[in-house]
């Protein structure tokens, strides 16, 4: 396949949508990492150091799905997406107000890693205030994939969408409900 | 002993009590007089302001230390402090319900400590002077307010802030007082540097006991020979007592080092065990307190400290367990609950010392504690706390046993109800 | 000597005990599961000591050295 073929094709509009649920998956399981992280969940098996460990390599790993999500999305000429689109909220032609949620998310989410990245250069509570934003990022990107295309509607796509929603909440859940009273669960 | 005189201290104990005071030989040598700034000149002239190596210099001859609890070596502060854009910070919170020296100070004779402090400020090439006082203690306050407009209409150019303190034990720390000037709460943060290197707003802080620039100011003006007139060769000067702060009968006095305790204390209280230097401080037995004078070698030597030069005979017919099980269950509850050491470890002690006294329970378990929270908390709270406690099952083995069989010599036997 | 000390910021620590996860030779967790540091750093744990304090979710460990005893 010639490079225009590719770019002209649906090559690209299914590896955007592929990247798009690969990084909703990952979102959760990091999401769902975070939450465990603060409630000290630790066994002989399960070190508090394997979940810090995970939460940021599968953050990492998501935020390289995002890079790819991106780009398929601004490079594939079928819908008309540029580059700044994609940092700029709500500055689309294509799905402004979706569009829009999915940026906001992204910029949520370079915050969150530029942050992190930078941790031990930086004060605790200020690191903590961004971090805590990530959940609304995971939110804000899971409306911007339910909203954007047609896979929502599908059975695998719902399927997926709702699965993430109730394992991030059941987590949250556990973590501020059942655990809120352990004197050693403090934020 | 001077015979005590109708001065009026604003300091008030818990039970509402207002300590008798006592004119002294140096820095209340002039309270009857009332604490007007006129009276005070005409006594003793104008305010001494010497140069800062000369103060380290008289500081270190008469080996000066701070009265805030510590004991701290001043000459090695105000060395520290002498650079940029340092501050003078008098602390004249005294979080400890037993002490009452710095109120009395601060109000019979203000102008002994901002005399001080005034020294102490020229000296470091500042006009920057903060002072805390008590915030449940207003009338301090007006008095200090008063004195210091006097000053300003004599013609001090000094930049004069006053901070209220939270009525908390741990109020009067360093680092709680600091966070104080940076209007944030009144509690204790970990430190990195000391306060003197880099303090409030990362300048160089002098910060110290309201008696400590009495002394200052006082040493400043006699020299190191005037301020040795009194006390020993080896421990010149004199210094502030309170003598039972929290009970019935509360007194501050003066007095010069190497003064017998049996010149402090009445006969009765000599024939009781004493708890010296506050409620972060250590008990005595009886039979230590005959020969022991106020003299920081000779309480060393006795396995005690003055501390905050605090006082307390143990009430006669009271058992010093008992005494004990209520202040660590007071300081407890005074834990600023920022350290997880401190704020679980205090109230567990506390739990365990009842046991102990209630029902004769394991002193292991309350020695175990008192290793857990000692050199683990962001200051020294747990670890006088522990000081106390370990003294109490040091001094009275016998009184721990006894609560074992359920009796008690103090004939407290109400507590095995 | 290049003796290092692990110190902890105590109001920060909030109980996660990962520093006892990762460098048990120094670190164990009390009743309450706040550090005990047993004792200073020596050459052979120091790159441990230094992930631990790097790993540390609310950054309340720091490796100082020990100041110099006066003369």
């Amino acid at each position: 396949m010639t490079g225009a073929a590719i770019l002209n094709g649906p090559a690209l509009w299914f590896a955007n949508r592929g990247t798009g649920f690969v990084l909703l998956v990952l979102l959760t399981l990091s999401t769902m990492l975070g939450v465990l992280s603060t409630a000290r969940v630790t066994s002989r098996l399960w070190p508090r150091m394997l979940t810090q460990g995970l939460h940021r390599n599968v953050s990492l790993l998501a935020v390289t799905f995002l890079a790819a999500h991106i780009t398929t999305a601004v490079v594939d000429t079928f819908v008309d997406i540029r580059w700044w689109n994609a940092f700029v909220p709500f500055s689309g032609t294509y799905k402004p107000l979706w569009l829009g949620f999915g940026s906001f998310a992204l910029d949520l989410l370079l915050a969150v890693t530029a942050t992190s990245l930078l941790r031990h250069r930086m004060s605790h509570k200020p690191w903590r205030a961004v971090h805590v934003m990530a959940y609304a990022a995971w939110g804000m990107g899971l409306i911007h994939g339910m909203k954007m295309g047609t896979d929502a509607a599908t059975v695998w796509g719902a399927a997926l969408n709702y699965g993430c929603i109730a394992a991030v909440s059941v987590s949250v859940l556990a973590r501020f409900g059942l655990l809120a009273h352990s004197r050693l669960v403090t934020t | 002993m001077t015979a005590t005189i109708a001065v009026q201290s604003a300091a008030r104990n818990d039970v509402g009590l207002i300590p008798k005071v006592s004119e002294g030989p140096a820095l209340l040598a002039g309270i009857t007089q009332g604490p007007g700034l006129a009276s005070h000149r005409d006594r003793l002239g104008p305010a001494p302001r010497p140069r800062a190596e000369a103060l380290v210099e008289m500081a270190r001859d008469v080996d000066l230390r701070g009265r805030g609890g510590a004991g701290f070596p001043f000459a090695i502060k105000l060395a520290a402090a002498a650079r940029r854009r340092a501050l003078v910070v008098v602390n004249a919170s005294e979080g400890e319900p037993a002490s009452h020296k710095d109120a009395t100070l601060m109000t019979c004779a203000p102008h002994v400590v901002l005399d001080g402090a005034a020294a102490v400020a020229h000296a470091l090439g500042t006009r920057e002077v903060h002072i805390v006082v008590p915030s449940e203690l207003p009338s301090l306050r007006l008095i200090v307010e008063k004195a210091l407009r006097e000053r300003a209409k004599a013609g001090e150019r000094l930049k004069v802030e006053l901070h209220d303190a939270q009525p908390w034990f741990v109020a009067g720390q360093a680092q709680a007082v600091l966070q104080l000037l940076a209007g944030r709460e009144n509690l204790p943060v970990t430190a990195w540097k000391p306060e003197a290197v880099s303090g409030h707003r990362g300048r160089p802080t002098l910060l110290s006991n309201a008696e400590t620039f009495a002394h200052l100011g006082h040493l400043a003006r006699v020299g190191s020979a005037g301020y040795a007139a009194h006390g020993t060769a080896d421990e010149p000067g004199t210094t502030l007592l309170t003598l039972r702060g929290d009970g019935w009968d509360p007194e501050v006095c003066e007095v010069a080092f190497g003064t017998p305790l049996a010149d402090v204390l009445s006969e009765a209280e000599m024939t009781q065990p004493l708890l010296l230097g506050g409620y972060h401080g250590t008990w005595l037995r009886p039979s230590q307190l005959s020969g022991l004078a106020v003299s920081r070698k000779d309480i060393a030597a006795a396995g005690a400290s003055i501390g905050a030069g605090v006082l307390l005979p143990l009430a006669e017919g009271w058992c010093p367990l008992v005494r004990t099980a209520a202040l660590v269950d007071y300081l407890a509850g005074q834990s600023a609950g920022r350290c997880g050491p401190c704020r679980n470890g205090l109230p567990a002690m506390a739990e365990a010392l009842r046991g102990l006294v209630h029902r004769g329970g394991p002193a292991g378990r309350v020695e175990e504690l008192c290793g857990l929270v000692t050199r683990r908390g962001a200051c020294a709270h747990p670890d006088g706390t522990a000081r106390l406690v370990a003294s109490m099952l040091a001094r009275f083995p016998d009184e721990v046993d006894s609560h074992a069989l359920g009796t008690c010599r103090g004939n407290r036997r109400e507590v095995f109800a | 000597m290049s003796e290092h000390l692990l110190r902890v910021d105590w109001p920060a620590c909030k109980a996660h005990g990962v520093c006892a996860e990762l460098l048990p030779e120094v670190i164990s967790l009390d009743e309450w599961g706040y550090p005990i540091v047993h004792e200073p750093v020596n050459s052979d744990v120091l790159a441990l000591a230094k992930t631990a304090v790097k790993a540390c979710p609310t950054l309340a460990l720091r490796l100082t050295q020990p100041p110099p005893r006066p003369a």
